[in-house]
């Protein structure tokens, strides 16, 4: 007999609210349906209502997590329709906020996934490791979760002694080395609770157009810093993890892998930090009518933005934003089907999903 | 010969215009969405977005489809006189989601596919974007 349980909106394994609502057969499931919305905020719509500074400040609160990648895309838009070119330390400065950003969720995404696995000691590990991510954070932009760094032309804040910041850099590789990624690829409640739960073949990936790590788990090699690099991401060494299992626990193995590099994205960008100017300063900006399209490869994959503008105007007449869990999420359905309804709180979060990002 | 003009030869397209963004935007002309997306599909192009935007006056819609190739972005826009184009979603399953959320935010029909409620709930009416009380 066939029965649906729903899960969500509201429920322990959500970080947010959507709901799964899942056909089983016994213990197994059979089909899935997504619902999201819960969070809908019409912030393109009132993107449309603010000018080109205030429009920053509203895009950096699509997200909690990744605020600086939206003001990163934002701005890189907005920057291609006014012909401004942000300064070489500019990009660099972009560079190491991204980077220390993706570590942050990274690490924000082991530890929800650790608590998911009954492992919450891992929990607390990965969360104190955060919160020290979050200080050099700090120390750079003066603020934990909006950082307002990201400006048309530039950042607000220049880093003014990147070696500084080498040091602590240094001890969160050291840390994620001695003991979050050990933890996660060799103990052994890791790799029975994610080996071979929630599959994402690589056929299905391709076909659902999965991005950032989930399409790079199911060996879609696709990495926006590497095929179409924006900011100072053409001057840095680093490779793109790619493993083929498409299974929660490949997906735990790329982040992984993807937090070594990008310790290594940021020795280099702090060692190599050119000097000079961190923004064109503020000199009149004038717009071109026209739509220019950004592109940035978040801790969850591409976003994508579309910001139209008439000449003249001090409005945005038009700011699409696509975001990865966007088109990420519908490949849960793929992911569960075939599950052990005790897993399918692992396999949705596998995605790392932001449903805040999702409905805007 | 570069992958561009492959594509375009293979469309049979011979102005292809690059933006200020490096968006190479192909002059469709008479071409259908299902056809651009067939040929899109058979080069392996990535789908990425749909981003539908209100015109001036009563002009219409714009709809602009994305396609990436190996880190290129491809761009096919359509004007919409009547709120309608046909779906592409049984070419690319990719597409469910925004073709899901334009109709609801623009009220626009993908025909030939059935909808499900996405951002909206049911009962809710369609063409959130356009309503005069929000603008």
């Amino acid at each position: 007999m066939s029965y649906k349980i729903p899960m969500g909106p509201y429920h322990p394994a959500l970080e947010e609210p959507y709901k799964l609502d899942m056909i089983c057969d016994g213990e197994t499931v059979s089909d899935a349906k997504l619902h999201i919305g819960f969070n809908f905020r019409g912030i393109e719509h009132l993107a449309e209502t603010r000018n080109y500074i205030q429009v920053i400040a509203l895009m950096e609160r699509v997200c909690g997590i990744c605020s600086n990648i939206h003001t990163l895309t934002l701005c890189q838009a907005m920057e291609k329709l006014t012909g401004i070119e942000p300064p070489l330390r500019a990009l660099y400065i972009r560079v190491v906020m991204a980077e220390l950003e993706r570590l942050h969720s990274h690490v924000l995404w082991a530890g929800i996934a650790a608590k998911l696995m009954g492992f919450k000691t891992m929990f607390m590990t990965c969360f104190a490791l955060r919160e020290k991510v979050m200080d050099v954070l700090q120390a750079i932009s003066g603020n934990r979760v909006n950082y307002s760094m990201n400006r048309i032309g530039g950042v607000n804040r220049d880093i003014e002694d990147p070696l500084a910041l080498l040091s602590m850099v240094e001890e969160l590789e050291r840390e994620m080395v001695h003991t979050i990624i050990p933890i996660f690829t060799t103990s052994t409640t890791a790799t029975l609770r994610c080996a071979g739960i929630g599959i994402l073949t690589n056929e299905k990936a391709i076909s659902c157009g999965v991005v950032g790590p989930t399409a790079r788990a199911s060996g879609v090699p696709q990495d926006l810093r590497r095929a179409a690099p924006y900011a100072a991401y053409s001057e840095m060494e680093f490779d793109v993890p790619v493993e083929k299992a498409g299974d929660v626990r490949a997906r735990l193995l790329v982040r992984a892998l993807e937090i070594m590099q990008s310790c290594r994205i940021l020795r280099q960008a702090l060692t190599k930090m050119p000097s000079g100017e961190f923004n064109t300063g503020d000199g009149k900006i004038v717009f071109s009518t026209g739509t220019a399209t950004s592109r940035v490869e978040a801790p969850r994959g591409e976003v994508v933005y579309s910001v139209s503008w008439k000449e003249n105007s001090r409005n945005p007449a038009r700011v699409h934003v696509r975001t990865p869990t966007f088109q990420n999420m519908p490949a849960i359905r793929w992911m569960v089907i075939g599950a052990r309804l005790a897993d399918t709180p692992l396999i949705q979060a596998s995605i790392d999903p932001c449903y805040s990002c999702t409905d805007r | 010969m570069t992958v561009i003009d492959n594509i375009a030869e293979r469309l049979g397209i011979n102005n292809v215009q690059t933006d200020s963004s490096g968006v190479q935007w192909f002059d469709i002309g008479h071409r259908s969405v299902r056809e651009l997306a067939t040929a899109m599909k058979a080069c392996r192009a990535r789908f990425v977005t749909i981003t539908a935007t209100e015109l001036p006056g009563n002009d219409g819609l714009r709809l602009d489809y994305l396609w990436d190739l190996t880190g290129q972005l491809l761009g096919f826009s359509f004007h919409l006189d009547t709120n309608s184009i046909e779906s592409i979603f049984d070419i690319c399953e990719a597409t469910d989601w925004i073709e899901r959320e334009v109709h609801e935010g623009f009220a626009v029909d993908f025909v030939g596919r059935a909808y499900e409620p996405l951002l909206l709930r049911e009962g809710n009416n369609l063409g959130v974007n356009l309503r005069e009380e929000i603008r």
